[in-house]
Formats: C-alpha cells, sequence, structure tokens
C-alpha cells in the first residue's frame, strides 16, 4: 500500500516532481564540484606557485663569505669551498623526496674567453684579444639516476623556469663515472666526455665541437656574440672551446654570463665533479604555527610531526641530513611570498566553496518547500480518508528521500565531470573524481530537501483536512 | 486604487511574501559579495606579490666600451627624471611604485688587509618596502640621509664577528670609513653576504659622487601593467635600459590568471544556483496567485491590469531584495576582504545597480507564469481545478 502510494506519486504527476529534481541536481553538481576543487586546489596552487623557480639554497658549510656582484665573484680563483656531485641523487632519498621538484647545481669560473666569429677565417681568431668573463657550469636537463633504478630529469628547466632561449640549449655531456661507481647510469648510451681540443689545433668547422655554452643576453650585447660563434675559454692552464648555441634571457645575474655544461666548468675550474650552489625546488606547505618554532626545542612529538610535514623548514633539514658539509637556507623572498599567497587563496577558495554549497542547499530547499506547499490538498484528502500522520509524514518524506538519492548521485556525477572540466582548465590537470564525497554529498542532499519540506509538511498534517480541502 | 491593491497585496499573506523575499535578498547578497569581490581580488592579489620585490630594474646599457668587470653608472639625476615621469602615471592610475637606487662597491672591511665584502648603497629607508622579507635584528628603520649607521648580512656578521651596536671600518683605494650597525639582516639570499650603508657613504668611499649603478622599482598591478610602466619609462628615458625581472612578472601573471579564472567560474556556478532558488520560489508564489487573478477577472478587472498588478508586485520583491542583498552583501565581501586579505575591500557602487537589475529580472521571470494564466476562464480557476 505504502510503496504503491509512493509509486503512484510518482508516476502520476512527474513534471510537479521535475523541479525539484532539477534543483537536487544542480545544487549536488555545483557543490561536488566546488568541493572536488577545493580539495584538489591547494596542490596545484602550490605547484604552479613553483613557477617562482628554487625556493631553497645549498652552499657548502666552509665556505668564505661570497663576494659578488651582479654575478661576477670578486674572490680569489679557487678560494672558498666546494661540495661533491656525485651526493646529489640523494636528494631523491629523502623523506619528502618526491617534493623535491627539481634541483640545480652551479660552479662559477672566471675565464679569459677569446671569441671566434662563426664566419671569420680561424686566424683572426688569434687577433682578438681576450676578456675576463664569468663561466657557470649548471644543469639545463640533465638525467641523474636515483636510486629506485629509474632516472630524474633535472636542471634548470625546472629551478629556473623563466629562463628564455633564442636558439638552443648546450647538449650536456656528462663524464660516465659522474655519480660513483655504486649507481648504475640506466640506459644512456656511454657518451664521450667533451671535447677539451687545445687550442694548438686549428678548429675548422663547428661539427668538431662537443662542448657547446649559451651566452646572457647582456653580455651577447656587449661583445657582439651571436649563434654559431666559437668561443676559446682558458682558466689556471686549462682551456677548451665551446660552440655558441643559444642567447639566454634570465633577467637575473646570468644574463652577464657565460652558461655551460657542469662538466666543462669543473674541468676549467679543475674542479671535477664538485659544485659551488644548489638551487632546489621543492614543493612546501606554508608555514604554521608549528613551522615557526624552532625544532630544536621542540617536544619529541611536536619534532616527528614537524619532521613528517612538507614545511620548508623541515625538507631543508632533511636536505641537509643527506648532504653533509652543506648549509641549507630557504631563499626567503620567494617562500614566504609563497606561503602568504597560498595561504590566502586557500582561504578565499574555501569561503566560495562554502558559499556554493550554502547557495546549492538554499536552491533545494526551497523548491522542496515549494512542491510540498503546492500538495497541501493531497495531505488534507489522505487525512480525511483517514490517514495517520506518521503515514502522510512518512510518504512525502520518503519521497523527498528518494528524489534526493537519485539527483544527488546524478548531481554528484555531473559535479565531477564539471571539477574534472574546471581543473583541465585552469590547471591542465584533471581532478579525479573522489568517491568520499558521493556519501557525503547523498547526506547533504537528503538533509536539505528534507529540512526544505518539513516545515511546510509539519503544518499541513497539523491542520484540520477541512478549510485544506475546502482550499483555504 | 493600483497602488492600494498593490499594498493590500504585499501586506496579506506575510509568509510567502517573507519566503520569496529572503530568497531574493540572499540570492542578492551572494552575488554581489562575489562579484565585489572579483573586481577587487586581483588588486589584493598583486598587492601581496609585491612582498617579492623589485620586478623592474633600470641600468645602464652594457657596452664593449667599459671597462670588462666594471659596471656602466647612471647619473644620480636619473632618479629625479624617473619620479617626474611616474607621478604623471600616478595620476592616471593611482599606483605607488616603490623605488631605491643601488651602488656597489668591493671594499675590504676591518684593519688593514681586511677581508672584501660587498658594500651596497641605497635608500636605507626603502628597505622595509622593497624587501619586506627581510628579518632585522636590532633596528630596521634608519633614515635615507643617515650616514654613521649600516645594516649587514648574516653571513657578514657571522664571518666577520659583528654584531648590532659595533662599529666596522670599511676601505677602498685610501678611502676609509667607519659605520656603526645597527642591525643584522636575515634576507634568506645573496644579500646575506652584503653591508648596506647609505648612497653618498658609498658614493663617497668609492670616489663616484652622484652615480648609481642601477634602479630597482617595485610596481604593482598586473603583468601587462607592468610591461605597460617599463615601456612607457623605457620611452621616457631612452639612454637607459628598463627590464621587467622575468622571475617575478611572469609568474605573478601566471598565478592570477588561474587564480581569478578558479574564483570567477565558481561565483557562476553560484550565480546559476541562486537564481534557480530565486525563480523556484516566485515560481511558486504566482501559482498561488491563481485564485486571486480568477476572482479579480470575474470581478471585470482587464487581463492587462490583473497581470500588472501581480508584476508590480514580484518587481518591487525584485528591487527590494535587490538593494538589501547589495547591503549584506557589500558587508560579507568586506569581512571576507578582512579574513582573507587582513584589509578591507572597498564597497564599490556599480555593483548595486547590477545586483538590483539581476533580482528584477529573476524575480518578474517567476513570475512569468501568470501570463499564461491569463488565458483561463475565471469559472474555472474559482472551481478550484
Amino acid at each position: 500500500m505504502f510503496i504503491r502510494l509512493l509509486k503512484e506519486s510518482f508516476t502520476r504527476n512527474p513534471r510537479r516532481k521535475l523541479l525539484t529534481g532539477a534543483a537536487l541536481i544542480l545544487g549536488m553538481a555545483v557543490a561536488t564540484a566546488t568541493f572536488t576543487v577545493a580539495v584538489d586546489v591547494g596542490d596545484q596552487l602550490a605547484r604552479e606557485f613553483r613557477s617562482l623557480g628554487a625556493n631553497l639554497l645549498v652552499t657548502p658549510q666552509a665556505d668564505t663569505l661570497p663576494v659578488e656582484i651582479g654575478g661576477v665573484d670578486y674572490r680569489a680563483a679557487n678560494r672558498g669551498a666546494y661540495l661533491p656531485v656525485s651526493d646529489l641523487p640523494e636528494l631523491k632519498t629523502i623523506f619528502w623526496r618526491h617534493n623535491i621538484l627539481g634541483f640545480t647545481p652551479f660552479l662559477d669560473v672566471p675565464v679569459d674567453v677569446n671569441i671566434s666569429k662563426s664566419g671569420a677565417a680561424p686566424t683572426n681568431a688569434a687577433a682578438l684579444k681576450s676578456v675576463p668573463l664569468t663561466l657557470i657550469g649548471t644543469w639545463y636537463k640533465h638525467a641523474v639516476p636515483i636510486e629506485d633504478g629509474s632516472t630524474f630529469i633535472t636542471g634548470a628547466s625546472l629551478t629556473h623556469p623563466w629562463w628564455k632561449i633564442r636558439g638552443q640549449w648546450f647538449a650536456d655531456t656528462a663524464p660516465a663515472n659522474e655519480f660513483g661507481h655504486g649507481v648504475a647510469r640506466p640506459s644512456r648510451q656511454a657518451l664521450a666526455v667533451p671535447n677539451r681540443a687545445s687550442q694548438t689545433e686549428p678548429l675548422a668547422s663547428t661539427a668538431d665541437f662537443s662542448s657547446q655554452c649559451v651566452a646572457g643576453v647582456s653580455l651577447a650585447g656587449k661583445y657582439g656574440i651571436s649563434i654559431g660563434d666559437i668561443l676559446n675559454l682558458s682558466a689556471g692552464g686549462r682551456s677548451a672551446a665551446a660552440l655558441v648555441t643559444g642567447i639566454v634571457t634570465t633577467g637575473d645575474s646570468q644574463d652577464n654570463a657565460l652558461l655551460c655544461p657542469l662538466s666543462l666548468a669543473q674541468y676549467l675550474a679543475g674542479k671535477p665533479g664538485q659544485f659551488r650552489q644548489l638551487f632546489v625546488s621543492a614543493l612546501t606547505k606554508p608555514a604554521d604555527a608549528l613551522a615557526r618554532k624552532n625544532p630544536d626545542t621542540m617536544t619529541p612529538t611536536e619534532f616527528d610531526r614537524w619532521y613528517c610535514s612538507p614545511y620548508i623548514t623541515s625538507i631543508g633539514r632533511q636536505i641537509q641530513q643527506v648532504l653533509p658539509g652543506t648549509r641549507v637556507e630557504a631563499i626567503r623572498r620567494v617562500a614566504e611570498t609563497e606561503g602568504r599567497v597560498l595561504s590566502r587563496v586557500s582561504l578565499l577558495l574555501w569561503i566560495v566553496t562554502i558559499a556554493a554549497l550554502i547557495a546549492a542547499a538554499l536552491a533545494v530547499g526551497a523548491t522542496s518547500a515549494t512542491t510540498a506547499i503546492e500538495r497541501r490538498a493531497e495531505i488534507g484528502l489522505m487525512k480525511a480518508l483517514g490517514a495517520t500522520n506518521f503515514l502522510v509524514g512518512g510518504l512525502f518524506l520518503s519521497e523527498q528521500l528518494l528524489l534526493a538519492i537519485a539527483g544527488g548521485c546524478v548531481g554528484f556525477l555531473l559535479g565531477a565531470g564539471l571539477a574534472r572540466e574546471l581543473g583541465e582548465t585552469v590547471f591542465g590537470v584533471a581532478t579525479s573524481p573522489r568517491l568520499i564525497v558521493l556519501p557525503v554529498i547523498l547526506a547533504a542532499a537528503a538533509a536539505v530537501a528534507l529540512v526544505g519540506s518539513w516545515i511546510p509538511l509539519y503544518r499541513a498534517a497539523h491542520l484540520p483536512p477541512a478549510p485544506i480541502l475546502r482550499g483555504q | 486604487m493600483f497602488k492600494r491593491l498593490l499594498f493590500h497585496l504585499l501586506r496579506g499573506n506575510r509568509v510567502r511574501l517573507t519566503v520569496a523575499l529572503l530568497a531574493l535578498v540572499s540570492g542578492g547578497a551572494v552575488i554581489s559579495a562575489l562579484i565585489n569581490l572579483d573586481l577587487d581580488v586581483t588588486h589584493k592579489l598583486t598587492q601581496e606579490f609585491r612582498s617579492l620585490g623589485a620586478n623592474l630594474v633600470i641600468s645602464a646599457p652594457q657596452t664593449a666600451t667599459s671597462a670588462p668587470g666594471a659596471p656602466s653608472l647612471i647619473d644620480e639625476s636619473a632618479i629625479q627624471s624617473l619620479h617626474r615621469h611616474l607621478q604623471r602615471d600616478e595620476n592616471n592610475q593611482q599606483r605607488s611604485v616603490v623605488v631605491a637606487p643601488y651602488l656597489y662597491l668591493v671594499a675590504r672591511a676591518g684593519a688593514n688587509p681586511g677581508q672584501p665584502v660587498v658594500i651596497a648603497g641605497t635608500w636605507l629607508d626603502r628597505i622595509s618596502q622593497m624587501e619586506p622579507w627581510w628579518k632585522i635584528a636590532g633596528t630596521g628603520n634608519l633614515s635615507r640621509t643617515d650616514l654613521s649607521h649600516c645594516l649587514i648580512g648574516r653571513n657578514v656578521s657571522r664571518s666577520l664577528g659583528l654584531t648590532t651596536g659595533s662599529t666596522v671600518t670599511l676601505h677602498d683605494r685610501g678611502q676609509s670609513v667607519s659605520l656603526i650597525i645597527a642591525g643584522v639582516a636575515d634576507t634568506g639570499g645573496s644579500e646575506d653576504n652584503q653591508i648596506f650603508a647609505s648612497l653618498p657613504v658609498v658614493q663617497t668611499l668609492a670616489g663616484l659622487g652622484g652615480k648609481i649603478e642601477l634602479i630597482q622599482l617595485s610596481v604593482p598591478g598586473s603583468e601587462n601593467q607592468v610591461r605597460a610602466v617599463a615601456n612607457h619609462l623605457q620611452a621616457v628615458l631612452p639612454a637607459l635600459d628598463v627590464k621587467p625581472i622575468p622571475q617575478i612578472t611572469e609568474a605573478e601573471g601566471n598565478l592570477l590568471q588561474r587564480i581569478r579564472f578558479l574564483i570567477f567560474s565558481t561565483g557562476l556556478l553560484i550565480l546559476v544556483l541562486t537564481v534557480l532558488c530565486v525563480l523556484a520560489t516566485m515560481a511558486a508564489l504566482a501559482m498561488e496567485r491563481r485564485r486571486d487573478v480568477g476572482l479579480m477577472k470575474a470581478l471585470g478587472g482587464s487581463i492587462q491590469k490583473v497581470v500588472g498588478l501581480f508584476l508590480a508586485e514580484a518587481g518591487v520583491l525584485g528591487a527590494v531584495g535587490g538593494i538589501l542583498g547589495y547591503a549584506l552583501g557589500m558587508a560579507l565581501s568586506v569581512w571576507m576582504g578582512h579574513r582573507v586579505f587582513g584589509a578591507s575591500i572597498s564597497p564599490r557602487w556599480e555593483v548595486l545597480p547590477v545586483t538590483v537589475v539581476l533580482m528584477l529580472g529573476v524575480a518578474l521571470a517567476g513570475a512569468l507564469p501568470l501570463r499564461l494564466l491569463g488565458n483561463v476562464r475565471p469559472a474555472v480557476i474559482l472551481r478550484g481545478e
């Protein structure tokens, strides 16, 4: 009887259910979409902030005071401390290894440079006087073998993503034993050690050069260096020739320097396998009260929580543990802005999400109330025919419940699609639908639909049937 | 007569009208708050991004004629002409551009021969605006004309063994100066290795009176606005190189665009939901009025007049809902501004007509089913079918 009544109600007047159903579907779709996006967006935004580049700087602990203006280090050559490249794969072994998005070692060498123009005869090269410049050895896209056997491609393309190249980046040819003997180099063909061609031989064609470099844009403008030129670099009795493959714009001190593969700079500096500075780009969590505490004075529980949270300070500590003899500093200009903007934006998005949830609840509640009011006459009739309040209430509430579950399910699917679309448009990454949201959405839909129709139904059920049937 | 009827309509059946008004007011509030927020959020966020420091650098163009290693210098008077041009720009666009000149010098610190260290001459009073991320132990607020104090970077403090209050002697090619250390700066960057002194001190020490090396500018605004300022300055200062710092401008533009789109699309969804909610309530109200329409027609009211009456009722509701919603929405956005940005978001008047027109339109659209009822014969309606 009860089920038949319920079925009748749905089949007799489907149009009446349409409004409530549509509101439920739409409301729950919006709730699902905004909730999914709000949950996912923190990660995505933090990832976007990495377009600001590195947020951690690793330097040797025993280093003397750097005397650097505009990228030129005025320290006497070979002063200062160095760090071994062979330790770098360790970075991908720390607790938050997946949050290390990229790292780039730098080694700067003062060099004397002879420029031979691409078109000019080789004899002219000797005639040009040499100029002292800064050569910065680095990685652009460099393969680093990591513990689990895979290869991690890292370099300035990740830590300095705003660098713009005209032409091409240098081909990075690393020495085969770069990371020591213990680690097998996976599936890389044997690469020749850069051709450190001595200047005794005339250099006929550019094809001979396996050493390549790129010139900073200001430097290129100052000395008239263009793509295809050959630079004869010499420092401390060692020399090499390198082909200019591109002109780089960094907007920073590197605009006044030459950039080359790290191995070439190591050779010229006489520091094989070493570097001076390491820029690390790490995905971090905005600093909160715990992150601002001094880790040395924390209680053990606090320390564990701090160590296992991706704060910039805890990631810095973990890097320091795997790279002995280093000092790891947060690049505060980047790290603090990132933390502040990130926490503000996520708060803003949560507020907007809550507003969307309230709007959804309002829409569902209002339409439920509307349909309930319209059916007061029906209630009056049922009561006149002897139905108890309990039966009437039960009938209408189960009707709403059925609608809510159906509407909630459809709304969830629609909302998941919407969130996917939104994630793809905004971040280029589709958000994955979270099944955990479905029961929450269903419960919310049922609650809102019931609350919305409860008050008018309650009032109708408690009125004497006669006036309602008369239409008053 | 029309007015009296309208008045009576609005007074009768107060519960239903309150529900409709509630829907309209809350809808209007959410929509106006979101529009207000969306208009202000770019401005507020670019303000936040200014904690990244300078985003434009002005320097002398590098030429092959200048000695290698020695930087090209600019005349200090360039700052005055820069200020003049910025002021003209500022009047149009209400910008607060922070400007600071820099002159760098490698001098030796301590007794002969001393340790080489980089000294930066700048306007010390601009540091808190230009480099807001610095943590300074000691006194950070120094005046631009203070010739006796300096700030030192953390690494300088450590490797030279200097702290706040001690005196450092700097010398370069026969010139020397003694400065009292006012504070130690934790900058989290290469500035940790530098000493910061007033511009004239460094100019005298370097023997470069009236010269500076570069000017840094912190220009608020979107990526395009910053580029426009850079282009404008390049046009009026052709002898100098004006360059945006791509690390800052690009990342900022990129992020802002994404955040705005996200807020905008969520706002749009909320708008659709709110409209649906108001529409449902108004349609229900209109359906309830069927009996009134029938009665009025039976008493000889023309259908235009009767429908006009109910549309006027809906219109009044819409307008009142829009105005109240606007007031509530502004309060909401001010609260959000305080909560999120710690700064108030100023209410915008241009949001008011938008909200009122929107609510009016929604209320009238909800009342539209009445028009169809005009075709029904009064007897049928009065019989209650």
